[in-house]
């Protein structure tokens, strides 16, 4: 029993290890960090290239059956649709009938799909549930209604089980030149796969109404297909409104007198989807394919559907492949001296051993990182990039193809060279897909995306994302080892009946831990407030906005009273330091739990929080302190500290950027309010965040303030201080990935929030 | 003291309250059917349908639904459709808690007081530890959401609880450990009266077959009496031998792999079949081995030793759930002025806490990650289960370890004074003799009652 009371004369390396870690936490979190940014900022260099990985695959291994005559008819299909344009009544209605007749031509199966694009509804667990677990209420006009047009192909060598889904989305109002080519591209595939023998799985093609929003229709359909409603909606539609009647009359009367079947078709689990819009773009000297493959949430399709797409456009049709870039960044000038360096590093690296291969072109490396911000930045935002998205939530691998034209299609051979190098693209990938025999599987989920031919995987992104928060731990617990060591020191030196928490010394962080899940608390119900607010009606976004931030600075206030009374403790002000480290320790290792968490569930979202966060928990420290000392580095300690505290601030920051991008006088708040908006409706992890994690530097901030002043100020002083603090922080929630965005896409954004 | 009744009492309201709130408004939640609050063994849904089975005169095991015992379908069938049942028992189960806290406490400040070290526990700021464990226990996110989710094990913890109050009611429960007293006695022995101390022992050591065979026999009277009745229930359907598979077959063989937050659906959904049984009799036996071992060390502190007994059990057992989790750390709760008082800390609670925050976090995300998102696969939501079964590893060893120096701390400190005091001996002999005398003797008996509350135990849990 003695030796227990002596210090151990030897531990073991890894004890040894983690207390040296743990005493040199200061030096090791400045290391760390910036091994991290740096480990950012290498990931270009790092992608590898991509590679197909499931063998089933076989891309390429088959001639394009694709025929002139398939876009002859491809021709007149585009030709009809879009004289419909020039009739004045009905159009909607009549393309859809257009499209159902050319469809039923082909032998399809074809039924019509009536929905309403879904009231953007917030639910706050929506995470964790199944994503079918909500109810939907339906009480809407009928006025505001789509119809989708679904054909199905059954394959002959199938048993019906599986199947390969094509979307076209088109404004059934109007129809555009460049919607109608890629209508026109995917009849000329459904044509030849209506006659092909090869095929094992059904081939749906949705003709999606995208009169509100190309999202929406795709995603009412999905619903559709994966919950049956055994209650006949149309059936009390048509009671009410009259378009639709229309339509089943239409049906009824249409010329070749077969009957469309008015129910629901399926065919079967979906092993892929693939997306096809034509835009025109007469900037490009190249027919250029654009892939989009966000999903909500940080989702990716597997990496082996864009090889494939990759490798047949690449290789096989010519088409000039990429994928979305932040186009800001390309001129950047710190970027391209980056690159540089690293270009020149990695000549010295070869000069000395030329197996070693390091460093790209410094062109390379500004495209690289360019096209992986706008990856973190989409992924991040938790906001689909185009109708794919909606397939991810069914986990259906699914992605956009942006066919656009080297020039304006006018000339009828240009558009039948377009139309058939279009149709051989997407047969090749449904052949590959069609081959398949289980899910896609075997490549990554979890990737980034640096070039279309250039990847960079989870277990490479991952270190830099670990050196970024690795910190957080070892500084939480120097903090709380040296804040037990203060306390059993003073102990010894105290009479022990005076003070009575020390009892429970070593459950001393129970308090402060309390402290800190009464802030999280608080940062819950600000983030659930705009639930409620949404139930108000005929408000402005300004309005909502106000509403948002009175309540939640009202909110604070009952809390505090309520819950934290953080008064009734503070009493010696000797133990405010020891407190306070216990305090932030508690702080940094919920955060630390929290950003873990987050970058399961979505990589970019704590990877730019964390960037944010980590620094701000690093350097946290009591404010009336700093003021007291007033040294030079307590100062500008403190500047910092504000100056944090001001980017964190999420309507700041959002002007700033605005106003940086489009000028100052096209601000109003309640932009911001339609920008959070976007993304609760999206349900985004971002929004999901607040919850766990933001609120913790308010938690830090505030305790802390609160605590140091206390002693020394009158109390309105402080409360002031700590409701501009905190209320800052409570509105930080959806904007840390501010530092990447440009206003193009945050107006796509509100664009979309609002067609919703 | 009145007012701190009051707070607990307000904040047992306040729990109950929240209960309400959360099983009234259950439309986002849907916890009945996660994995980590329902089990095979715990599901209501399950529970349920046997019941649906048994009403319509069919067997409650057919179709592999239901798998506890037929007697739990008449108690419980009935009431499957008001969740208040769970409530009541939660409710039901802090109380007891804080009866046996108290019981302990009690014990505890007299065995301090036998060995005249009573002026250390004085405990004035916080609440006393019976009400700690209680408003633990109720507040433990797991157990609110094993309440709300529907699951049995409420009433499972009700039952063990229920026994233990039972054993420390009939015995006076907790000591230091009995070396303390031998020291005494190795002190005493040195004075003038220590033949008379040693002859107190050895009367006293002789051990007493009474009670145990009295228990004994009580518990074979009882077992009989459940089994009659089951045999009964289910006489229609495959009797006794039928229940057995069904019931304690089904637990001991694993044949229902769907995961949980356990570890070995994982481990014997990969192993090969021909192996399956010999792992099967490793995993049952690494329960049973430390059973022994176990009791010996910590044989003076049987409440703490049921502690470590539920929290290996909820560990190693087939089909764990977030209900196990909650009793053994209201159990925990218990012990929080020896683990956490002032002559020993547990070090790594902060560390324990996060880790315990953490993994309850973590569990729902990967299995979403899994199951609805399709990007993760069954190793993400295993290595998830994994640290879980760590954290517990951490925990019981840490707790034990902190009990055991706790316990050192308390013989060093009644040696020192002890031995001030033998100065003064010889000045007090007759008191000195007399209190010896009575120290002696109850060191005795208290063991040998704890001898009989830990075999107690041990049925109880193996059973």
């Amino acid at each position: 029993m003695a030796e227990t009371e002596a210090p151990r004369p030897r531990q073991r390396p890894i004890v040894r290890l983690g207390i040296f870690l743990i005493s040199h936490s200061f030096s090791f979190s400045v290391v760390c960090c910036t091994a991290g940014v740096l480990a950012l900022l290498l990931l270009p260099i790092l992608a590898k290239n991509t590679y197909i990985s499931e063998n089933a695959l076989m891309p390429g291994s088959a001639n394009p059956m694709l025929s002139n005559q398939d876009v002859l008819e491809a021709n007149r299909f585009v030709k009809d649709l879009i004289a419909l344009n020039s009739k004045p009544r009905g159009s909607g209605i009549e393309s859809q009938r257009l499209i159902a007749q050319y469809m039923k031509d082909l032998g399809a199966e074809v039924n019509y799909h009536k929905f309403h694009p879904q009231i953007t509804q917030f639910h706050p667990l929506q995470f964790f549930s199944s994503p079918d677990s909500g109810t939907v209420e339906r009480n809407i006009s009928c006025s505001f209604h789509g119809v989708n047009t679904v054909g199905i192909t059954r394959a002959p060598r199938g048993d019906g089980k599986e199947a390969i889904v094509l979307v076209t989305p088109y404004n059934s109002q109007k129809i555009k030149q460049a919607e109608a080519l890629s209508l026109g591209t995917a009849y000329s595939v459904f044509s030849l796969l209506s006659r092909v023998t090869w095929l094992a799985k059904d081939i749906i093609w949705l003709v999606s109404d995208s009169q509100h929003g190309e999202y929406a229709a795709v995603s009412a359909w999905l619903r559709d297909y994966h919950i049956p409603m055994f209650t006949r909606l149309h059936t009390v539609n048509a009671e009410t409104c009259p378009d639709i009647n229309y339509l089943y009359d239409v049906r009824d009367n249409s010329v070749t007198g077969r009957k469309i079947y008015d129910g629901f078709k399926r065919a079967g689990t979906m092993a892929a989807a693939l997306v096809i819009k034509v835009v025109d773009r007469s900037e490009t000297f190249d027919d250029n394919l654009n892939i989009y493959a966000e999903a909500s949430n940080g989702q990716m399709p597997n990496l082996d559907l864009i090889n494939i797409v990759n490798y047949l456009a690449v290789h096989r049709q010519g088409f000039r492949v990429k994928v979305e870039k932040l186009w800001s960044l390309l001129d950047s000038k710190w970027l391209k001296n980056l690159g540089e360096l690293f270009e020149s590093v990695g000549q010295v690296v070869s000069s000395i051993n030329p197996q070693w291969k390091f460093g790209i072109p410094a062109a390379d490396y500004t495209e690289g990182i360019a096209t992986l911000a706008s990856s973190l930045y989409n992924q991040a935002l938790g906001v689909p990039t185009g109708p794919h998205g909606a397939f991810r939530d069914y986990q259906v691998d699914a992605i956009t193809l942006e066919l656009s034209p080297r020039a304006s299609v006018d000339k009828i051979i240009r558009q039948n060279d377009f139309l058939l190098r279009g149709g051989r693209l997407i047969e090749g990938v449904i052949l590959s897909v069609n081959n398949l025999l289980e899910k896609f599987h075997q490549s990554f989920f979890l990737y980034l995306l640096t070039s279309p031919g250039k990847f960079v995987s989870v277990g490479v992104y991952m270190i830099a994302f670990a050196l970024l928060v690795a910190p957080l731990p070892m500084v939480a617990a120097s903090l709380y080892a040296d804040a037990i060591n203060l306390n059993s020191s003073q102990n010894n030196e105290k009479t022990v009946a005076d003070e009575p928490g020390t009892a429970l010394r070593s459950l001393k962080w129970v308090n402060a831990a309390k402290k800190v899940f009464v802030v999280h608390l608080w940062g819950s119900v600000v983030s659930l407030l705009p639930y409620f607010i949404c139930q108000i009606p005929n408000r402005s976004p300004t309005v909502s906005f106000i509403i948002w931030f009175l309540l939640s600075v009202l909110s604070f206030f009952i809390m505090f009273l309520i819950l934290a009374s953080p008064f009734s403790h503070a009493k010696e002000s000797q133990l405010h330091l020891r407190e306070w480290a216990i305090l932030k320790s508690v702080t940094m290792s919920a955060t630390f739990i929290g950003l873990c968490l987050m970058s399961v569930i979505n990589f970019s979202t704590a990877e730019l929080g964390g960037l944010l966060l980590v620094p701000m928990c690093l350097m946290a420290q009591p404010m009336r302190r700093d003021i007291r000392v007033g040294s030079l580095s307590t100062l500008s300690r403190l500047a910092y500290n504000l100056v944090f505290c001001l980017i964190g601030f999420p309507p700041v920051t959002f002007v700033l950027l605005k106003g940086a991008f489009e000028g100052f006088n096209s601000i109003n708040v309640g932009d911001f309010w339609c920008w959070v908006e976007s993304l609760w409706a999206w349900s985004s992890a971002t929004y999901l965040y607040i919850e766990g994690i933001l609120y913790l530097f308010g938690a830090e901030r505030g305790s802390t303030i609160t605590r140091n002043s206390r002693s020394e100020e009158a109390y309105l002083a402080i409360c002031q201080l700590v409701l501009l603090i905190l209320c800052v922080d409570s509105f930080r929630k959806v904007v840390h990935p501010h530092m990447v965005r440009t206003v193009r896409m945050l107006n796509h954004c509100i664009v979309l929030a609002r067609s919703l | 003291m009145a007012a701190k009744e009051g707070r607990f009492w307000g904040w047992a309201f306040a729990s109950v309250i929240f209960r309400l709130i959360l099983i009234y408004f259950p439309n986002n939640l849907n916890l009945s059917s996660r994995p980590e609050v329902s089990t095979p063994l715990t599901s209501l849904r399950r529970l349920a349908e046997g019941y649906w089975l048994k009403q319509s005169s069919l067997s409650p095991y057919a179709g592999s639904m239901y798998h506890g015992s037929p007697l739990l379908l008449y108690v419980l069938g009935p009431l499957t459709a008001k969740s208040l049942v769970f409530v009541i028992a939660d409710v039901v189960n802090a109380l007891l808690i804080r009866v046996i806290g108290q019981n302990l406490q009690i014990s505890y400040n007299q065995r301090l007081k036998a060995l005249s070290l009573d002026a250390i526990p004085k405990e004035k700021a916080i609440l006393p530890s019976r009400d700690i464990a209680a408003l633990v226990y109720l507040w433990n996110p797991f157990t609110i959401v094993s309440c709300v989710g529907l699951s049995t094990s409420p009433i499972e913890n009700m039952a063990v609880i229920l026994s233990l109050y039972g054993a420390c009611t009939r015995y006076g429960p907790e000591t230091p450990p009995r070396k303390l007293f031998d020291g005494k006695v190795e002190d005493s022995a040195s004075s003038n009266h220590s033949h008379r101390a040693m002859k107190q022992q050895g009367a006293a050591t002789i051990f007493s077959w009474k009670p145990v065979l009295k228990f004994l026999m009580w518990s074979v009277v009882w077992s009989i009496y459940v089994l009659v009745l089951c045999g009964l229930c289910v006489r229609h359907y495959g009797g006794l031998h039928e229940m057995f598979k069904r019931t304690y077959g089904f637990i001991l063989t694993v044949p229902d792999l769907s995961p949980n937050i356990g570890v070995l659906w994982y481990f014997f959904a990969e192993v090969f079949e021909f192996f399956r049984n010999f792992f099967l009799i490793v995993f049952h036996m690494n329960i049973l081995f430390m059973v022994l071992p176990l009791a010996i060390r910590l044989n003076h502190r049987p409440c703490f030793l049921a502690f470590v007994y539920i929290a290996i059990s909820s560990m190693l057992k087939s089909y764990p759930s977030v209900g196990d989790a909650a009793l053994y750390l209201g159990l925990l709760g218990l012990f929080v002025n020896e683990l956490a008082g002032k002559f020993i800390d547990m070090q790594f609670s902060f560390f324990l806490f996060c880790v315990y925050v953490g993994v309850s976090l973590l569990s729902p995300v990967m299995h979403n990650l899994w199951i609805w998102r399709g990007t993760g696969n069954a190793n993400f939501y295993f290595a998830t289960a994994m640290a879980y079964a760590c954290f517990q590893i951490v925990l019981v060893v840490e707790s034990v370890s902190a009990m055991l120096s706790h316990d050192r701390k308390l013989k060093k400190l009644s040696i020192a004074k002890h031995q001030e005091s033998k100065s003064q001996q010889h000045s007090t002999n007759d008191l000195s003799d007399s209190r010896t005398r009575t120290t002696v003797k109850s060191a005795v008996a208290s063991w040998i009652e704890d001898l009989c509350i830990l075999r107690n135990n041990a049925f109880l849990l193996s059973i």
